[in-house]
């Protein structure tokens, strides 16, 4: 069954800065249908009175990653997308996967080691026969 | 930044140096010398080391195919073989792994392997009886094609 991995959008932005009106407008019109379509999202709006630092969204996921957003000067479609680009997505970093497989158990046979195709003779010690 | 109205055509400053700058010595972080922190030597540095990026990027392929042809080889001479029957037989006889596959096997399945020099072998010796023992004794069994269709 799929978890949604994003845990919390927190909306961050002061009401009368001039960047902000995209957010403005995103809370009071498509909040609330973001809201009823991500019901295991919760989304906080903490407006920030006086001049703060640029409108941002950040988003918490499940595995502790905290991703900002920056959404100065963002019509609210814009930030409609990017909320469900941020819901749709997991925690992980997002650089280069340097391989798209990974086992924990590479070797089923037991890994080479040099004395694997080697007689059993030099591996094996035997009880000790004393000189007759 | 530059403020370009025809009749107040005032020169104003750079204000985000700081950022442009580092924007590219972040990528110079692990160098080598004063080319991690000097701007004028980071920017050449960092273009050749973004130039030999691309390129490695088709030489990479060449070189781990080289790797996996060394490994292979290292493991078939422990079994008796060498490179060039090895593979020779090995597709003669259907079995149409690459080498990348085929150096994994080497390192993590070493009985698979073994089993896999040792049908080349086989293969090998069919191969010979067929071209010189000259039509009296019967076609070997690994010797036969299977064809899918």
């Amino acid at each position: 069954r799929y978890v949604r991995q994003l845990q919390r959008l927190q909306l961050l932005f002061s009401p009368t800065a001039a960047d902000a009106r995209g957010a403005r407008e995103f809370v009071e019109e498509a909040a609330q249908d973001f809201a009823r379509q991500h019901p295991d999202v919760v989304l906080y709006v903490s407006p920030h009175s006086g001049r703060g630092p640029a409108p941002v969204l950040r988003a918490e996921y499940l595995n502790g990653t905290v991703r900002d957003e920056l959404i100065a000067s963002k019509t609210s479609e814009e930030i409609v997308q990017l909320a469900t680009k941020l819901a749709n997505q997991s925690g992980l970093d997002i650089i280069r996967i340097r391989k798209p497989f990974h086992t924990d158990n590479p070797s089923i046979q037991g890994q080479w080691h040099p004395l694997t195709n080697k007689p059993s003779i030099l591996t094996v010690q035997g009880p000790r026969l004393q000189p007759q | 930044m530059v403020v370009l109205s025809a009749a107040r055509w005032v020169r104003s400053r750079l204000s985000d140096r700081f950022w442009r700058v580092q924007e590219v010595l972040k990528y110079a972080r692990h160098f080598r010398g004063r080319k991690n922190r000097c701007y004028k030597l980071a920017v050449r540095s960092v273009r050749r080391a973004f130039v030999r990026s691309t390129k490695a990027r088709r030489e990479k392929k060449r070189s781990l195919r080289a790797l996996w042809i060394t490994r292979i080889e290292a493991a078939s001479l422990e079994h008796g073989l060498k490179y060039p029957a090895f593979i020779s037989n090995l597709l003669k006889s259907q079995v149409e792994l690459n080498r990348k596959v085929l150096a994994d096997l080497a390192i993590y399945e070493p009985k698979t392997f073994k089993s896999l020099a040792a049908l080349a072998q086989r293969r090998r010796q069919e191969g010979f009886l067929a071209a010189l023992g000259d039509g009296k004794e019967p076609e070997g069994i690994f010797s036969r094609i299977v064809h899918h269709h």
